[in-house]
């Protein structure tokens, strides 16, 4: 064990160890939970057996809840808009601050990387507030959600775009139009084409985000109706929980890294090997 | 024929930098024209102007009478070779040399049929459907040759095109690059740093530095007549002697150095006071010691550097100053040239060039543009 651990001509083995035990450490508790939705019993913390009971059965099953299956709709409803709204102004707002850089632009950089570092909470009473006293028409409910989610997850869009176009260089932009390219064709035909890996890659984190958004999306809940999977995670494990939360959890989970995935084969049909490795190291 | 570019008071400023200051050139359609210099001399600026990347602080570029100085770079009928290629990495080789046809009118088929015969004509048939990173670096370059060429500019303008290749390539493609511009008889307006390109390859020579041009010529006028100092150093291996000229004797001009005169018959013979004697290692005759007649310098050999073809003596003459000369190989060794060894140098009076070092030079020159208010570039 020593000797395989210490050899010189091989590749690091220490790093292979801490790797090992850091995926072991953060993949066990998930993989517990994801077992636990096959419970038989009702228990979250006894194995009674396999069975598709909380996710198909009957009474009290994912399928037939009809509080899980609106959390899981309106779950899905939000990331829908909000991938749909974030992913082209953030694309927009990219370009704008690295291609056309003009006065304000440094006072507007600092501005949008803002909503990466600040607290979420403050994020969410700020918001709310926004919501209660500055715009009352808006109110609580969907709407003010969507506009919440986007407000946080424009700025990962723009940063990553805005990290790929920074690798592009203007060559590309210059060479369209040195060919006869007026300005929208440089975008349409060169541009947007080089920087489809990375709006792929933005529109499956902001649907990740959105999906996995519990402070923000809470404060501008309205109802009921306007509880996701997160929110009545949350709320119910302290009231009584049964493994139908494992099962929508795993669902959750299960949507979220087939967006990863598809993202990531949409991602190598447009970009080569090379890139689609980097996009395999953004879904960690 | 079209493809003629005047460039007229040409000037880029940058944030107060001026990179290109003022500068006049001519380059007549079907010419293979060069600007060469060290990097931050303007040569880049000045291509990125003539393609519209960069827009003029002052100045014209008229392009077959037309000013273009104003015009974007995508209405304006020159292309360019980068220096990076700039492919579009997302389209294959055809995809990138039909790029621009698209603005063109063309039909479908006719694009085809021109995207095969550009890709023969730089020997790339059969690659049409490969991406360009599964190309080599000499590939790319012939594709961003074509995808320019396809659209049968006025003006082909290359970024330093051959300067990502391995020396070999890139001596294989300088040949090509040359014969392939004859052939088309398009203007070539060449971005380079590297001497022996911008010789092998141009008609005619822009010496540039610090944003001016300091010599327009044609290569051979370029090595054999220096203007500058500054041209003579970097337009092959030069010998500068520094000498007092004491003025004209006849057709020539009577240098000292130290205790020895020199006579030179070619460049400002009529200069007085500080100035610089050049003339090329090849020029230099060796000698045995002590032979006598007139420009012979007594030195001791201090080294000896092989090249191959030829060996180049390091020769230390009086007054402390070494002189390289070029020896061709066997003739050396037969003269038992070594190290320690004292020879005496024969530096021919017409090939002797008296230079005015370039403070005097500028104060020369402003002197001259203050007399004739319109500054043109000579023409060949």
């Amino acid at each position: 064990m020593i000797a395989w651990v210490r050899n010189p001509w091989g590749r690091p083995r220490w790093l292979a160890v801490v790797t090992a035990a850091y995926v072991l450490w953060s993949i066990v508790p998930v993989g517990i939970a994801i077992l636990f939705a096959f419970n038989a019993g009702r228990s979250r913390t006894t194995w009674q057996g396999f069975s598709f009971h909380w996710f198909t059965g009957s009474t009290g099953s994912v399928l037939h809840d009809p509080a899980l299956q609106s959390a899981l709709e309106h779950t899905l409803l939000l990331a829908g808009l909000c991938v749909a709204i974030s992913t082209p102004i953030g694309v927009a707002l990219g370009l704008g601050l690295q291609r056309w850089r003009g006065p304000g632009g440094g006072t507007v950089n600092t501005l949008m990387l803002l909503p990466l570092v600040t607290p979420e909470i403050v994020m969410g009473v700020a918001l709310l507030l926004l919501f209660l006293r500055v715009f009352p028409g808006i109110g609580l409910g969907t709407p003010a959600q969507v506009i919440g989610q986007v407000t946080f997850t424009l700025s990962y869009v723009v940063v990553m775009v805005r990290g790929r176009l920074a690798s592009i260089g203007r060559e590309y932009e210059e060479a369209a139009a040195d060919l006869g390219a007026p300005p929208h064709d440089q975008l349409l035909r060169v541009l947007l084409p080089l920087l489809a890996p990375a709006i792929i890659a933005s529109a499956a984190v902001a649907f990740a985000l959105s999906l996995d958004d519990f402070v923000v999306t809470q404060y501008l809940s309205s109802d009921a109706s306007t509880t996701t999977v997160p929110m009545l995670l949350y709320a119910s494990a302290r009231g009584a929980p049964t493994p139908a939360l494992n099962a929508i959890a795993t669902v959750a989970l299960v949507i979220t890294l087939a967006t990863l995935t598809l993202a990531f084969l949409v991602y190598r049909r447009f970009a080569g090997g090379r890139e689609a490795v980097e996009l395999a190291s953004l879904e960690v | 024929m079209q493809g003629e570019i005047r460039l007229e008071e040409l000037t880029k400023q940058f944030a107060g930098v001026v990179a290109v200051d003022a500068i006049d050139l001519q380059m007549p359609p079907g010419e293979f024209f060069t600007l060469l210099g060290p990097s931050g001399c303007g040569k880049t600026t000045t291509l990125r102007m003539i393609a519209g990347f960069e827009r003029p602080t002052s100045g014209r570029i008229l392009l077959d009478g037309g000013d273009v100085a104003q015009v974007p770079p995508h209405r304006r009928n020159v292309n360019t070779v980068f220096q990076s290629y700039a492919l579009f990495p997302h389209l294959d080789v055809a995809g990138n040399v039909a790029f621009g046809l698209k603005y063109r009118r063309v039909t479908k088929a006719e694009q085809r049929k021109m995207v095969v015969e550009v890709l023969e004509r730089v020997q790339l048939g059969g690659f049409e459907h490969r991406k360009p990173a599964q190309l080599s670096g000499g590939q790319q370059q012939r594709v961003a040759l074509a995808r320019a060429l396809v659209l049968t500019p006025r003006v082909l303008l290359l970024d330093e095109p051959l300067g990502a290749l391995d020396a070999r390539l890139r001596k294989d493609l300088q040949v090509e690059l040359k014969a392939l511009q004859v052939d088309i008889g398009v203007t070539f307006v060449f971005v380079t740093h590297d001497q022996e390109e911008a010789l092998t390859m141009s008609d005619r020579i822009a010496v540039m530095r610090s944003g001016r041009v300091e010599q327009v010529a044609s290569p051979r006028e370029m090595y054999d007549e220096p203007a500058t100092e500054f041209v003579a150093d970097f337009l092959g291996v030069s010998n500068l002697l520094p000498a007092e000229a004491a003025g004209r004797d006849g057709d020539c001009c009577v240098l000292r150095l130290g205790e020895s005169t020199l006579l030179a018959a070619r460049g400002a013979t009529g200069s007085r006071g500080p100035v610089k004697a050049m003339i090329r290692p090849e020029r230099i005759g060796i000698e045995p010691h002590g032979s006598a007649g007139e420009n012979r310098l007594p030195g001791l050999v201090e080294r000896v550097v092989f090249l191959g073809g030829s060996s180049e003596l390091h020769v230390r003459v009086v007054g402390g100053s070494v002189l390289k000369a070029t020896v061709v190989s066997g003739d050396g060794e037969a003269a038992g040239l070594s190290r320690g060894a004292a020879v005496s140098l024969h530096l021919p009076r017409e090939a002797l060039r008296v230079l005015v070092p370039d403070s005097a030079q500028e104060a020369e020159s402003a002197a001259a543009a203050a007399e004739r208010p319109v500054r043109t570039a000579p023409s060949m």
